[in-house]
């Protein structure tokens, strides 16, 4: 047994660390904040050289066959940089064409992701904003040369730079899984402006949007259990990214209460900056347990994989929010503004709160789970 | 990154199972003879003094084969060994400070449960500030004269001797006059007041000393070094019973949930409440949380690492979830929560006080663990100070000093 890092995972951390301090740092993330593309494609393809795009991914197709505990590793280094872009749904779909997918489609897209050439998404939200797979209400109708969908995708991440979306639907046959060419026709964008510029949210509308006999992945009338498993991945992905956030900025907090002064007196030296400062810190060590014992768990198929995911997102969620939210508090006036950057992290995990299944939805899972 | 359990833990959670099932007592203990026949029943076949170095009498075992003890007791719900202070940190005290004679005449009967110990820090007027404690003692040459009264003295009615610290020198700055002796609780000079709680029992005493005796021999460490003896073992072990907690949590909770589908409210069981689901969900994730973040620490005190101030996080992370789940439970039960008696529906539950008794007395009890061992405040300060590194607060009493 063993919770600490290996000297590969820590040389990961903090060679990702170092990357993310040269080539993140807050001005680069305001510059993307207000670019109408949101994210740097020199960087996407520096991270595509640095094996990132490809962690998970088998080495047959360009990857370097690491696990969830990397992928988080990764994550939370993104999130401590509030880093904008796709990486997450990226990395997501690609691993679901990489289980589901046949031959072909992996040849299409696997190398490609993993060398930074294409991006990738998942339109998880129908109108109704269930998470559950089975809230799914876009429809997909045979034709002659394959399928039409017909829906609205809501909260897309990312749609307007991804080369392939992960579009999941009703057949006849049940729930199934397609790829769906953001180009094919009666597909369009409408991207949204939400308050953390590091998020791109795009709604998706399929107008009998056709897609080819060879764009299902997986098996049709199947995809439950592979959305699902997708879900979980989401799920412990945004909470790594969330605790980057959350140290973040409960770094920043500490650092302030030490040169800040009132009364004639650093204010980390009053308990009830200190006493905030403390419950900052325990919340942010539980949710690196949090988060890396689901990623673990994930790698290994331990039997309690699917709660721990629930937990991490739950826990981390909340736990997150509040600790982003104290450091504010404790900044004072200036946490407030828009010039200091603590807001660029606030932003960022209160964003992924939302994603990949909120705290109330994980809460019912684990209800499901533990109670049934 | 690798949370599996080695061969050897295995086969020895599995062992210990064995053991448990076989010989866990069926009836309740009632009597100290009986508790104390269960405890030495307990070190012979190895699950008392896991850690403890073997030359002790010990069985020189790793954290993690004494948190699959505590855990696998927990898991059968096997009434608690009996000198729980003593073994897990007076023993290690006398072990890490102690004299070769001091070592020769008590760890082996603290580990048998022969004699029971306590432990006599707090006082009325040295709570939080432990160092300002009032309890004096006289040096007489090959005695100290003892005076003073104690408080939060658990296993004080039944404890053969304590560990105790005293002033030995009211001139000198409050940390730096202190002793730590070890003392008779069997003479003339002490006295022990059972304090009744708020639970209704009395687990804790009052411990009033007048002209009692310290023998020199009985000293640990050198005169006036007691309160750096108290720091550096407060936070000893702390951790290797993180598993059996969360198991006991655990097995509480799926009587939570047996009485949530059990009772009704508004035509329907409380399971199918949206609200009661949300409240349960909220608590079993932190329940979970308080699991993954124990492993962690047991995986680096098995390595040998020390968590020094760190452990205040843990010790902050429980007792305060603690609370909140008993909050959370007993708002789910309604009135049911609030019964002191276990009505026939339920079952008795673990309260985590070493008691058994209903939610209400687990809820009640849930008060002490914020306050006990260094409330929650403390635990702040430290965590902020040691681990955080910022800045002292202005004190009148480091003015002083």
């Amino acid at each position: 047994m063993n919770f600490s890092f290996s000297s590969d995972q820590q040389l990961l951390k903090n060679s990702a660390r170092a990357f993310l301090d040269e080539h993140m740092k807050p001005a680069t993330v305001r510059l993307l904040w207000d670019d109408p593309r949101g994210e740097s494609e020199a960087l996407w393809k520096e991270m595509g050289e640095l094996g990132w795009l490809g962690l998970s991914l088998p080495e047959a197709h360009g990857g370097s066959g690491l696990g969830m505990v990397e992928t988080a590793i990764l994550l939370e280094e993104m999130g401590h940089a509030a880093l904008p872009g796709p990486y997450l749904p990226t990395v997501l779909a690609a691993r679901a064409i990489e289980e589901a997918g046949t031959n072909a489609q992996r040849m299409r897209w696997l190398s490609a992701i993993a060398t930074g050439e294409a991006r990738a998404t998942l339109a998880l939200l129908d109108a109704d904003l269930d998470w559950r797979p089975e809230g799914t209400r876009t429809r997909a109708e045979k034709s002659a040369t394959g399928w039409t969908l017909s829906g609205t995708k809501r909260f897309v991440p990312w749609a307007h730079v991804a080369d392939v979306l992960l579009v999941p639907a009703r057949t006849p046959d049940g729930l199934t899984l397609f790829l769906v060419d953001p180009a094919a026709a009666g597909l369009t964008l409408e991207p949204a402006q939400v308050m953390d510029g590091a998020t791109r949210l795009v709604t998706v509308t399929l107008d009998a949007t056709p897609v080819g006999g060879d764009g299902v992945l997986g098996a049709a009338g199947q995809a439950g259990p592979l959305l699902a498993s997708l879900l979980r991945r989401g799920a412990v992905g945004a909470a790594a990214e969330m605790l980057g956030a959350a140290r973040r900025c409960l770094d920043m907090a500490v650092g302030y209460a030490k040169v800040r002064e009132q009364f004639g007196q650093p204010i980390g030296s009053f308990q009830a900056i200190r006493h905030k400062c403390a419950e900052m810190l325990l919340e942010v060590e539980n949710s690196h347990a949090a988060v890396y014992y689901s990623a673990w768990a994930l790698d290994a198929r331990a039997e309690d994989a699917e709660l721990a995911a629930s937990v991490a997102k739950a826990y981390v969620g909340d736990a997150a929010r509040r600790v982003c939210g104290e450091a504010i508090q404790v900044h004072g006036g200036i946490g407030f503004t828009w010039e200091y950057d603590l807001h660029l992290y606030f932003k960022r995990a209160k964003a992924l709160e939302a994603m990949y299944g909120d705290a109330d939805h994980h809460r019912e899972l684990i209800v499901r789970r533990v109670a049934a | 990154m690798d949370l599996t359990y080695s061969p050897e833990d295995r086969a020895f959670r599995e062992k210990a199972r064995r053991w448990l099932e076989a010989n866990v007592p069926t009836d309740d203990l009632k009597t100290l003879d009986e508790r104390k026949a269960w405890h030495r029943k307990l070190y012979e076949a190895g699950y008392v003094g896991v850690l403890w170095p073997k030359e002790y009498g010990g069985w020189g075992a790793s954290p993690m084969q004494q948190a699959i003890v505590q855990d696998e007791m927990a898991r059968v719900n096997a009434p608690p060994a009996i000198n729980g202070l003593g073994i897990g940190f007076i023993g290690p005290t006398i072990i890490v400070h102690g004299t070769d004679w001091q070592k020769g005449r008590y760890l082996k009967k603290m580990l048998t449960a022969e004699e029971i110990w306590c432990q006599l820090y707090s006082e009325p007027n040295a709570g939080s500030d432990l160092a300002s404690l009032k309890t004096r003692a006289e040096d007489r040459g090959d005695h100290f004269l003892v005076n003073g009264q104690k408080i939060w003295t658990s296993s004080g009615p039944i404890a053969d001797w304590g560990i105790l610290l005293a002033r030995t020198d009211s001139k000198a700055p409050k940390h730096k006059g202190i002793s730590c002796f070890l003392l008779n609780m069997r003479q003339p000079g002490v006295e022990v007041r059972p304090l009744k709680q708020i639970t209704g029992s009395s687990l804790f005493s009052e411990v009033f000393m007048t002209d009692a005796r310290a023998e020199r021999r009985d000293l640990i460490g050198t005169l006036n070094q007691g309160w750096e003896i108290a720091q550096t073992t407060l936070g000893f072990e702390r951790g290797s019973n993180s598993l059996g907690r969360v198991t006991r949590y655990a097995i509480a909770f799926s009587q939570l949930v047996r009485a949530a589908k059990e009772l009704r409210r508004g035509g329907r069981p409380l399971i199918e409440d949206p609200v009661v689901r949300a409240k349960l969900g909220k608590i079993y994730a932190e329940l979970e949380v308080q699991r993954y973040a124990g492993l962690r620490v047991l995986s680096a005190l098995n390595r040998g690492e020390s968590p020094g101030a760190a452990s205040s996080i843990t010790k902050l992370s429980y007792t305060e979830f603690e609370k909140r789940y008993y909050e959370a439970a007993l708002e789910i039960l309604g009135p049911w929560g609030q019964l002191v008696t276990a009505p026939e529906e339920f079952e008795e539950i673990d309260t985590s006080s070493g008691e058994p008794g209903t939610w209400a007395t687990a809820f009640l009890w849930s008060r002490a663990g914020t306050i006990y061992s260094g409330s929650s405040e403390i635990q702040k300060n430290i965590i902020g100070e040691r681990v955080l590194g910022l800045p002292k607060e202005v004190r009148a009493d480091r003015l002083k000093a």
